[in-house]
């Protein structure tokens, strides 16, 4: 297996003395030198506004940001490169559905699970909508047989794969039963498509989130895919850039995807992802799903083999994420320790109470991985939580 | 303003590496008294992401002095040496304190705004509760 880290020039560096162990992918991941590249040529080499522009580096640099959209519309397996919106990241993805989808909202229910993301939750909240959980079991497996639609039911938003435990949600089951009743399905991928493989057809979502910057891209930027199906729904924000016409009585909007872009987008971000998913696709989406997969299951196993640590979740598919905590041993105390000895993961709720609620904890110690981890990054994970329990003795 | 407790904070810390401090940090939080469970409470605390905190303060002859706990250790550790520096004191003080410790036993990261629950709050807290003293008894 090629050493990735080597394309990661911040993975170099030594953090108080010690190699840094970066195990926090899951809030965001580092640039490989050819993003990194990418992004500095756009601004040195063809920087312009785009989509307006009659002079050369506009139709450059529109070129580059369309191919970008095309790009990411092949790696999601979209019809139409139409259906790919670029937004500021995940958040501003389901928050855009959630303004655009507000008149059939409000008063109604939003079915989730309990593993969400805070972002996950409260758009939903602000559009007027009741937020409801499909049920889940102690380790974290969704109860889809318990799964309650009502006439109220107007859309599903669900994980792919949980921020906090790894744990990755049967999503198309829950298409499927969605599809009989007739129901939209918003997917959260931001934990997932850094991950796996991913289709939206296959899925059979008609809405898909995640962020540029949680798959090896620049933060600012992330992606929404709505599916033609909706392509007539109003656009969220209004502006420049989006419109047809306007007069004071009456504007009319241009078709997706650019009704949806208001204003001058992130250019060098959405090129970014495009480099970011070249990246990956010269690796291979399989080849990152099984070497971190070996990397994941062999962390579990080391940490589930402590005697005093509890590790919390375990579902059919796991990636990304493991969510711990020490027994007697605050979250935050171990991270503070933790990063003492070079290894950086993420304490606290991570954003998602409801969840924390439910295991009746305040908080974990969450490590999470990307293509660049080895094996011995988790075995100086283990070797800090050892020490993390010797200072405690 | 510099002042014998602080100082004799400083010179513990001394050129002890990263994992002596937090021992240390850590032998002074189980050290600190812990707060009655009934206190706990949400009009007592300063909440946060990484930890909670909770604070109450009283008045002796003047004086003002802060009980403090924390559900983690280093958190613990961190107030139990403010506490140290600020009890027993008239508020006014208090209020004039430079805790010019914490920069200097290299925890100065802890104080950042940016970590939720940081020093800052809590020793914001402590100051609001001297200055409604202060306010009181003007």
């Amino acid at each position: 297996m090629k050493d990735f880290a080597k394309d990661f020039p911040i993975l170099a560096q030594k953090v108080y003395g010690k190699r840094l162990v970066y195990l926090d992918n899951a809030a965001t991941t580092q640039k490989p030198d050819t993003v990194i590249d990418t992004i500095s040529d756009f601004y040195r080499s063809d920087n312009s506004n785009i989509h307006r522009g009659v002079h050369y580096l506009s139709e450059v640099s529109s070129e580059r940001y369309e191919e970008a959209r095309k790009k990411v519309s092949d790696f999601i397996g979209a019809r139409n490169s139409s259906e790919v919106t670029f937004t500021s990241g995940t958040t501003g993805s389901i928050n855009q559905v959630a303004r655009s989808l507000g008149p059939s909202l409000r008063g109604n229910e939003v079915l989730v699970t309990g593993v969400e993301h805070h972002s996950n939750i409260v758009p939903w909240q602000l559009a007027g909508a009741k937020v409801k959980a499909i049920p889940m079991d102690d380790d974290c497996n969704l109860l889809i047989d318990s799964m309650e639609i009502t006439n109220k039911t107007k859309l599903i938003a669900i994980a792919h794969a949980s921020n906090v435990l790894g744990c990755v949600n049967e999503i198309k089951e829950i298409t499927k039963i969605a599809k009989d009743h007739d129901i939209p399905v918003l997917v959260d991928a931001a934990q997932s498509i850094q991950h796996l493989p991913l289709d939206v057809k296959d899925i059979g979502c008609d809405f898909l989130a995640f962020s540029g910057h949680k798959m090896y891209a620049s933060t600012g930027v992330g992606v929404l895919y709505t599916s033609d199906r909706f392509s007539d729904i109003m656009p969220a924000i209004g502006g420049g850039g989006m419109i047809d016409r306007v007069s004071l009585d009456k504007t009319t909007y241009l078709d997706p995807p650019l009704r949806f872009e208001a204003g001058t987008p992130d250019i060098a971000g959405a090129i970014s992802i495009s480099a970011a998913i070249d990246y990956m696709q010269k690796i291979g989406m399989d080849k990152i799903k099984n070497h971190e997969h070996d990397v994941y299951s062999y962390s579990r196993d080391k940490l589930l083999e402590m005697d005093n640590v509890m590790v919390y979740g375990n579902t059919n598919e796991m990636c990304g994420a493991v969510s711990f905590n020490l027994d007697k041993i605050h979250h935050y105390d171990t991270g503070l320790i933790l990063d003492k000895i070079g290894v950086a993961v993420r304490t606290g709720h991570h954003c998602a109470q409801p969840l924390m609620r439910s295991l009746g904890i305040e908080g974990t110690v969450r490590a999470s991985f990307a293509l660049y981890n080895t094996k011995e990054d988790v075995d100086m994970l283990v070797e800090g939580i050892e020490k993390v329990e010797m200072m405690y003795k | 303003m510099n002042d014998v407790i602080q100082d004799e904070i400083i010179e513990e810390f001394d050129g002890l590496e990263w994992f002596d401090k937090y021992s240390l940090l850590i032998s002074f939080g189980k050290k600190l008294k812990p707060m009655d469970e009934e206190f706990k409470i949400e009009e007592n605390s300063i909440s946060g992401c990484q930890s909670k905190v909770w604070v109450r303060s009283y008045n002796k002859d003047g004086k003002l002095s802060f009980d403090l706990d924390s559900d983690a250790m280093i958190t613990k550790g961190i107030i139990a040496l403010v506490a140290k520096v600020v009890n027993d004191r008239y508020p006014q003080e208090i209020l004039n304190a430079d805790l010019y410790f914490i920069d200097k036993i290299g925890l100065k990261s802890n104080l950042s705004p940016a970590r939720s629950n940081g020093l800052e709050s809590i020793i914001n807290r402590i100051k609001e509760v001297a200055s409604n003293e202060v306010n009181l008894n003007s």
